[in-house]
């Protein structure tokens, strides 16, 4: 019923023990207030005057009082623990993020991550709310009642007794089957919902095909077979709380006609009887509870369940292998030692990366090149230190080896220190231009910033702006092309010359040739006395750069000098470069 | 609150349905009070039993009639309640229905409406989920509502017949139970939610640059700035939510205190006037116990109200929602055969008088057959330029002619005139065969086979288990990028219409892949005028005219081969695309 993984979380015992302190109060509360309103009820009945039920009212009032203090209560304690074990939830989760990063990108999906660390957060964070007290209600305040109905009334104790079982399994037969049937009608259910918004997104295609105006009646009759869908689910769905509720009123009506009958022979006075059946409804109230919320708190408890897998995932060890003193220059080298690679660990026959291995040095001019999908971005998120290559064994660490020293990755924070890393579509940070390229390093100057901005070829474009520098972009800001864009990731390079390193993942590929042209001449002087490392299948590239790793399907096939490469005859380098320039003369 | 009436004064989104399937609305409220009436009556019946049999009647026929009565109240109450549920949603589902036919016929008569959501995202979700937030509407405050106070007017009425001073006392704490608490609830925590919308959605974006840019905090080193990015909205958050839940808190207590008024009043009334005789008294249990289950109909009106804020954007995001009308000169029709030539003259365009001129004096002349490319950097009014050929947006001056007619007067035919294939065809989520056929419904299957096959899937499609029959999932992610063009590609081969648009159908594809798919094209097409909108060179020796776009102006055009040999600039990019 709970995540067992929350009990390792701090917080939870001290909140539980106030839970069911809280809970036995309520429960006695609830029985007191059953008690004397019972105690007024029967004075009424013996026709007695007002004056002889104030004790009992004023003491049904405090009860009354008391159980919703403690309802009260319990919420506060809750909301706290919730409020304090969401946020540290969240706290671990973005940690895992900045550890673990492309990685568990990879894994998750971003769309997915962003949800799970806001409305998951918030769901689970319901869901503590809720499930806890349904839980203790459900297990404290029966078996309180019926200890005070089996002394008031051994009969009615053991009707109750021998309907509430035959309630929960009801509940359980009828409502988890039906619960089941639920689920499996859902994914077709789920296709039908999305069917409109499918239509509402193919509008301008069907306008193009001339079908817009027939299809109207389409979307009705749809919708209708949804309805009706919809209808056969529910049908089958709300059972589990019809069985509840048919089962708690009959055991109240018969509970009624045992006690009227023990009342009729005699063998029974009319206090005992009246407060059993006050007490019944309270009795069953909380397994209703439980019942009605169920669905309320699946949503909670399968993001709890999402987060907690997430979280559980290794993280990254041994970031700080790499001396702080450690800088990229004209002499440093960099090998990678036949490391293997896989995104998904739990698939071992998919090995994304195999038996890569090179030599970079220096200010190298290095491009990546091969088809979509032969791993030229896996192997350029490994050299960033985003994915880490598999283990050789446990005691051989040393896939890369850097300067001299061996490292079982390169996810060294001294490593990233000394990179600038350029995708294809640049993240821009929703706030100013200036703090997007100051993002490397914070305290830059103005003067340092605008000197950047000049050589990444963006003083025009910021001088249009009306807030300048100053000017919001990302989520929410200012639109910005794809090449603009670029360019802002390039002035972050400019201001950071202390990072030796740059990175490059098909950076101008989805680019106009103007615009692609421009930023070139832009890039040019950048790539000096710095080691470049450029994924791309845009063949011009070729000609700034020294060396050339060519992938397929997850290896080297082939690497070397340009000129050397291209001398080869039946090398893959010149097959993918004939295939890719293959075309009609002008 | 107030906000919410002006919205509703004006509304006819959510009243006028309230109207509709009339007898379905009536009987899901009905059985929604008689759930009420049967859960009191239960205990009411019950407590007569325990009373009456605790005079020691003689016989048990004396309560003979009641203990059936319990009988019926105990099934009734769940047989209703289930009833209610099924009425309540069918009804909600048949106006939702009715709404989303009404949502696609206001989207599908404005086409400015698309120019707007190609602009500003995905509305079009949004408007969809706004629907559902009107099902919410109707489930969890308007049906409550009504329900609650049929309910509190019954009891009223009832207790009023005893004692008409006794029904004004319930009266007032009716009044404060299930119309002055939840009033004053909405009042203050409507602000509040509207401000906590507004922090979330901050929230949103510092977690998305958390996420998203993962990898540039990492690379940055910036962990703390990382960590410590999303908290002040946090905790501006938590502290409204806070004030919200000790508010929901002491809301709920209140509504039990009166409550509880409401059960002493009961307990002092019986008392009162139920002791003349043994035959009344035994009517005591029954009426105060009687009160204990309508609780159960009387706290959700307060939630219900809590929510209007939170749907008051969706009604508010619908009623706005009015198709612009355009004026079009009389329409006429045209031959798609006697299609000879697309003429463009003088076109002139800005989308509104603050934003700069995107097209300016721009003349072309396509003859049957001619193909043209538009390249230029993004902003610069190709895909506008597209529009203004089909006749979605009308040009400031200027005029677009199909032979002689300006193409604003062939709206009807367009879809016999113009092919459209876009950089994300829209695929639907139906089978490959029946996507293709939408091209032209009266294609038989061996036509449809046949430009499949034209387009070079079919060997494709034949090894797939289900063969044409296979669903192409939503947005045709079944099948790879290069695969869905060429889908949609035999879609319109199967239109035939004799001019085609195509709005960069390659951009994100590798250059093998690219250049093969615009060989098919080309080929498939050649009989065809066209209009390509591309990004950079790839097979540009394709075309008869290219035009270079830049802010507002024409920089360069003419026959590719001509550019080639006497423009220093074409000549420089070429052979850079080459490599």
């Amino acid at each position: 019923m709970i995540d067992k993984r929350l009990f390792k979380l701090p917080g939870l015992t001290l909140t539980l023990i106030w839970v069911t302190i809280l809970t036995g109060i309520q429960g006695i509360a609830i029985i007191c207030q059953a008690h004397f309103l019972t105690r007024a009820l029967v004075n009424s009945w013996q026709m007695k005057p007002l004056a002889t039920l104030t004790t009992a009212i004023i003491l049904f009032g405090g009860a009354f009082l008391l159980r919703h203090v403690c309802v009260w209560l319990k919420n506060i304690i809750l909301d706290h623990y919730a409020d304090h074990t969401s946020n540290l939830l969240r706290d671990r989760l973005l940690d895992q993020v900045y550890v673990t990063g492309a990685n568990q990108i990879a894994q998750t999906g971003t769309g997915k991550l962003v949800t799970v660390a806001l409305d998951g957060i918030n769901n689970v964070y319901n869901y503590f709310n809720l499930i806890f007290a349904k839980i203790f209600d459900m297990m404290i305040i029966p078996f309180l009642v019926i200890i005070y109905i089996y002394w008031q009334s051994v009969r009615s104790g053991i009707i109750l007794t021998i309907v509430f079982p035959v309630v929960i399994l009801f509940m359980i037969i009828l409502g988890f089957a039906a619960q089941d049937k639920a689920d499996r009608q859902y994914a077709g259910f789920i296709k039908l919902s999305n069917h409109f918004v499918d239509s509402l997104r193919g509008l301008a295609t069907l306008k193009f095909l001339g079908l817009s105006k027939r299809y109207e009646t389409n979307v009705y009759e749809v919708s209708e077979d949804y309805r009706r869908s919809t209808m056969d689910t529910l049908r089958i769905a709300i059972l589990s709380t019809f069985a509840l509720d048919w089962f708690t009123t009959l055991s109240i009506a018969l509970l009624a006609l045992f006690l009227g009958l023990a009342l009729i022979n005699g063998s029974m006075p009319l206090f005992p009887a009246l407060v059993s059946l006050i007490l019944a409804p309270e009795f069953f109230l909380p397994i209703r509870d439980f019942g009605n919320d169920y669905h309320a708190t699946l949503d909670g408890k399968n993001a709890l369940g999402d987060i907690l897998d997430i979280l559980d995932q290794p993280t990254i060890q041994n970031r700080e292998l790499v001396s702080d003193s450690f800088h990229w220059d004209a002499n440093s080298t960099l090998t990678a030692n036949h490391f293997n690679l896989q995104y998904n660990p739990d698939n071992a026959y998919q090995i994304d990366l195999k038996d890569i291995s090179f030599t970079l040095h220096g200010y190298q001019k290095v491009a990546i090149i091969g088809m979509s999908g032969s791993g030229k971005s896996t192997l350029l998120n490994t050299l960033g230190g985003f994915l880490t290559p598999m283990l050789k064994t446990q005691s051989q660490t040393d896939n890369f080896t850097l300067n001299g020293q061996a490292l079982p990755h390169l996810s060294q924070a001294n490593w990233q220190k000394q990179f600038s890393f350029i995708p294809q579509f640049p993240y821009l940070f929703a706030d100013t231009i200036a703090a997007n390229i100051k993002f490397y390093r914070p305290e830059a100057t103005e003067a340092e910033v605008q000197a950047a901005v000049v050589k990444a070829g963006l003083a025009d474009f910021v001088a249009s702006l009306k807030d300048g520098l100053a000017t919001k972009v990302g989520e929410g800001g200012r639109g910005i092309s794809g090449g603009q864009a670029q360019r802002i990731a390039l002035a972050r390079a400019f201001l950071d010359q202390d990072r030796r390193i740059l990175m490059f993942d098909e950076p101008t590929a989805h680019l106009d040739i103007e615009t692609e042209y421009a930023l070139k001449e832009t890039m040019k002087p950048l790539f000096k006395d710095h080691l470049v490392l450029f994924a791309t299948h845009r063949l011009h590239w070729l000609k700034e750069m020294d060396y050339v790793i060519v992938m397929k399907d997850g290896q080297i096939v082939q690497q070397g000098p340009v000129a050397e490469l291209a001398q080869q005859p039946n090398g893959e380098f010149k097959a993918l470069t004939e295939h890719m320039r293959k075309r009609v003369t002008l | 609150m107030k906000h919410f009436k002006n919205l509703m004064a004006h509304d006819t989104w959510v009243k006028p349905y309230l109207k509709r399937y009339k007898k379905l609305l009536f009987l899901s409220l009905f059985f929604g009070v008689l759930t009420a009436i049967c859960a009191a009556a239960l205990m009411f019946t019950s407590g007569y039993i325990i009373d009456r049999s605790a005079t020691h009647p003689y016989n048990i026929l004396m309560i003979y009639a009641a203990v059936v009565l319990t009988r019926a109240f105990g099934i009734g109450r769940p047989v209703f309640k289930y009833l209610e549920r099924l009425r309540s949603h069918n009804w909600v589902l048949k106006v939702t229905s009715d709404l989303r036919r009404r949502l696609y016929h206001v989207l599908e008569k404005d086409a400015a409406f698309f120019e707007e959501h190609h602009r500003t995202g995905d509305i079009l979700g949004i408007l969809a989920d706004d629907l559902g937030h009107l099902q919410n509407l109707y489930l969890r405050t308007v049906f409550p509502t009504i329900v609650g106070y049929l309910i509190g007017l019954l009891v009223i009425i009832l207790l009023g017949s005893f004692d008409w001073r006794f029904g004004l006392l319930m009266l007032l704490l009716f009044f404060v139970e299930i119309f002055l608490i939840p009033l004053i609830s909405v009042n203050v925590e409507g602000a509040r939610r509207y401000h906590q919308k507004a922090i979330n959605n901050a929230l949103y974006v510092d977690l998305t640059d958390n996420v998203m840019g993962a990898s540039d905090w990492v690379i940055s080193g910036r962990h703390q700035d990382f960590i410590q990015r999303p908290k002040p909205a946090l905790k501006q958050l938590r502290q409204s939510q806070l004030k919200s839940k000790h508010f929901g808190w002491t809301r709920d207590f209140i509504l039990q205190i009166v409550f509880l008024g409401m059960a002493i009043a009961l307990i002092i009334f019986t008392n009162l006037h139920l002791t003349g005789s043994q035959a009344q008294a035994n009517f005591v249990s029954a009426f105060v116990l009687a009160i204990f289950p309508l609780s159960d109909a009387f706290i959700p009106i307060s939630t219900g109200f809590d929510e209007l804020p939170l749907y008051a954007d969706s009604i508010q995001r619908l009623n706005d929602l009015a198709p612009k009308p355009r004026t079009l000169p009389a329409q006429q029709t045209l031959d798609p055969k006697d299609f000879q030539q697309l003429t463009l003259k003088q076109l002139q365009f800005e989308y509104d008088a603050d934003s700069p001129v995107l097209i300016k004096d721009f003349n072309q002349t396509l003859k049957r057959g001619e193909k043209m490319a538009v390249l230029g950097p993004s902003g610069t009014g190709k895909t506008t330029l597209l529009q203004l050929i089909l006749g979605d947006l009308t040009p400031q001056s200027g005029e677009i002619l199909v032979n002689d007619t300006n193409v604003l007067a062939l709206q009807n035919e367009r879809a016999q005139l113009f092919s459209v294939l876009n950089q994300s065809p829209f695929l639907f989520n139906t089978s490959i065969m029946n996507n293709v056929r939408m091209g032209n419904e009266q294609a038989s299957d061996a036509e449809v086979k046949a430009v499949l096959e034209k387009v070079q899937l079919k060997d494709l499609i034949e090894s797939l288990p289900d063969k044409y029959d296979t669903v192409v999932e939503e947005a045709g992610n079944r099948f790879s990028g290069g695969e869905r063009e060429r889908i949609a590609l035999a879609r319109i081969l199967l239109q035939d219409a004799p001019i085609v648009l195509l709005d960069e159908p390659t951009v994100g594809l590798d250059p093998i892949t690219e250049q093969e798919l615009l060989e098919t094209f080309f080929k498939l097409l050649h009989d065809k005028t066209i209009v390509w909108i591309t990004h950079h060179l790839q097979g540009i020796e394709l075309v008869d005219q290219v035009v270079f776009l830049t802010e507002g102006d024409i920089e360069m055009q003419g026959k590719p081969n001509d550019l080639y040999q006497h423009n220093a600039h074409f000549k420089q990019l070429f052979e850079m695309d080459r490599g």
